[in-house]
């Protein structure tokens, strides 16, 4: 019986359009535009060009200056900050006029590095513009201390060298935030008119009376309902992570050279989808209260927005932890340790005591969930109008 | 048969306690068509719910084909066909046969059972046409006949309809008063709600009356007529409820 109304359920939600629209469409359209952007974003600070514009007297120290930097471009004007506020150059050096003639005699020179910081590109090219500017600063106290015959070593007692423990650049940390955020939206959204459907939208077209009057027993029904709720948040989850698995495969160059999972794919592939089974199921649970307690789909649909956006919050609480100042207490807190799992298994990290961990506790809350569930889908208050 | 003993719901709202029913007691006969009669909001509702084991009596009983609807619903379901409203209870998504069909699992007849089911019920109501047709884009009189055949798909001994009529235009509504006279040549017990007097007058062996939660009058038609001296079931109706105290009757 319980596969009968499971069955029948499933195939009513995939012939709505709105389900069908959310749990296939949306899933690639997101992931699509997610996957090429972060494509985009990391090549952008390689290939793409930044202008810096300069007064035409300082064109020729400028052009020496930077031709080791090879994303800027010289751009000679008449009034550099001028160029910077129209938006034709990135950033802008503005020199007291006799900069290099000062340099030379050693005398004070200044000079003004003119941005906005609220531009990335521009705070961008402000960056690049310091330290190269830096290095020309020590370059220029060097040749002064050799003509004046003291050593270097006095000025510059010791050099800093910064080594990365991690391999994973901080588009891959980006990324790390964002998939499971995307994924868990992806499924939440895309679960929400089924399961609105399923319990408020049988009240608001008075089928679950004649539902309620066959002698299906009230608990076969509510798990067979929760199943499909459950099921087409799965659904999406695995079209998700292929959209994605096959966007980066075939449509991007340095997203494909940023994740490389090595001979650990198919397991973090494999962990991922436990992963966005698990947050189905979890959410299949939820979504399904919020819809026994709605009396019209709207009234479901009300009440089911927060609490998405309520259990897609933990996220936020990891966004600036490294995957190694992850503790215990990261993957014991349901929902919150989905989030940790996947930014582990993102970061090339498989701890099987980790994900018993999030596996248990996200189904105890399941268990709980559905024990409410069944006792307001018992009551004749929350299944008739 | 139905029997309803000394029958009283109470409903709980926030502090406020509402009795919809209050010690109704009547019986339905095997093979009987009732008609229960009541303004909006005087139970009629609530009684079919708890006959139909929806709702739980707070104090008395009911017996349905000789089951207690508390203590053996699911005997009670399979032998009960309820229509809540004239034309509802349908999958729009499903086509008519789809719905019969996944109805008709639910109680548990097997493919070839509900094909004949739903072969008799498609001739006797004239549903061939658009039985593969998806309800979503029937008329009112189309669904409704739907909507009867899914009540009647496991052929129940005994049917409760709750205000059938309502809403449907005059060609549906004969559609269903035809399907009465006929569920009554088959020997099926009816239990319906209804405002239309004359469908009562037309359908029923005999009425009950519901007021404010309190049954006013159980009687064989024909033996009403002659206690009341007039055939007008509406000026009786009205009569019955002055002497239970409602002003708007006189």
């Amino acid at each position: 019986m319980l596969l009968n109304i499971y069955l029948k359920e499933l195939k009513d939600c995939f012939r709505d359009r709105r389900t069908l629209l959310l749990t296939v469409f949306l899933p690639i359209v997101m992931m699509t535009g997610l996957t090429l952007f972060y494509d985009s974003m990391l090549s952008s600070d390689n290939d793409k060009t930044y202008t810096l514009a300069v007064e035409n007297s300082f064109q020729g120290e400028a052009e020496r200056l930077f031709a080791e930097v090879p994303n800027i471009k010289i751009d000679a004007v008449a009034n550099p900050e001028q160029t910077v506020e129209d938006g034709d150059a990135q950033a802008a050096l503005v020199t007291d006029g006799s900069f290099s003639q000062n340099i030379q005699n050693g005398t004070p020179a200044s000079i003004s590095i003119i941005g906005n910081s609220f531009s990335e590109n521009s705070a961008y090219v402000m960056s690049a513009v310091t330290s190269t500017l830096s290095a020309f600063e020590n370059t220029v106290v060097a040749e002064r201390l050799q003509s004046e015959g003291v050593d270097n070593s006095l000025v510059q007692p010791f050099t800093v060298e910064q080594k990365e423990i991690s391999s994973e650049g901080g588009a891959m940390m980006m990324l790390s935030l964002l998939i499971p955020l995307i994924l868990a939206l992806a499924i939440g959204v895309g679960a929400g008119p089924a399961a609105a459907d399923l319990f408020a939208g049988e009240k608001e077209r008075k089928t679950m009376e004649a539902l309620l009057m066959t002698p299906v027993n009230r608990t076969t029904m509510l798990m067979a309902k929760w199943l499909v709720i459950s099921t087409v948040g799965i659904v999406i989850g695995l079209i998700t992570l292929l959209v994605v698995c096959l966007e980066v495969a075939f449509l991007t160059e340095n997203l494909r050279e940023a994740i490389n999972f090595g001979d650990q794919f198919p397991l973090i592939i494999g962990f991922a989808l436990l992963v966005t089974v698990v947050y189905s199921l979890f959410n299949g649970a939820l979504l399904m209260l919020t819809s026994i307690v709605g009396k019209t789909i709207k009234e479901a649909q009300s009440y089911s927005a927060p609490v998405m956006m309520l259990s897609v919050f933990p996220a936020m609480f990891i966004t600036n932890l490294g995957v190694n100042e992850l503790t215990l207490k990261h993957f014991t807190i349901p929902i919150l340790n989905l989030f940790s799992i996947l930014k582990e298994l993102l970061a090339g990290v498989i701890n099987y005591e980790h994900l018993a961990l999030m596996v248990g506790t996200n189904l105890l809350v399941v268990v709980l969930f559905i024990t409410v569930g069944r006792l307001l889908f018992l009551k004749d208050k929350w299944v008739m109008n | 048969m139905i029997q309803i003993h000394e029958v009283t719901k109470k409903f709980q709202d926030k502090k406020k306690s509402v009795t919809a029913l209050k010690h109704v007691s009547f019986t339905v006969k095997e093979g009987q068509v009732v008609g229960l009669l009541g303004e909006n909001g005087a139970g009629k509702t609530t009684l079919l719910r708890s006959i139909a084991t929806l709702l739980t009596p707070t104090d008395g009983s009911i017996e349905v084909a000789g089951f207690d609807t508390v203590r053996k619903p699911d005997e009670i379901k399979k032998r009960i066909g309820v229509l809540f409203g004239g034309e509802t209870g349908l999958y729009d998504r499903f086509t008519a046969r789809e719905n019969l069909v996944y109805f008709a699992s639910l109680y548990g007849l097997s493919k070839h059972e509900t094909k004949i089911r739903i072969d008799d019920l498609a001739l006797k109501f004239g549903m061939r046409d658009y039985l593969d047709r998806k309800v979503g884009g029937f008329s009112k009189g189309m669904r409704q006949k739907v909507a009867i055949a899914r009540t009647l798909i496991h052929n129940p001994e005994i049917i409760l309809f709750d205000e059938p009529t309502t809403g449907l235009d005059i060609t549906s509504s004969n559609v269903f008063r035809q399907l009465v006279h006929e569920l009554k040549r088959d020997g099926k017990t009816i239990l319906f709600s209804s405002h239309i007097m004359e469908e009562v007058s037309m359908l029923c062996d005999s009425v009950a009356m519901i007021h404010k939660g309190e049954l006013v009058c159980h009687e064989d038609l024909e033996m009403l007529y002659t206690l009341e001296g007039s055939r007008d079931l509406n000026y009786i109706f009205m009569s019955k409820l002055v002497r239970g105290g409602n002003s708007y009757a006189s």
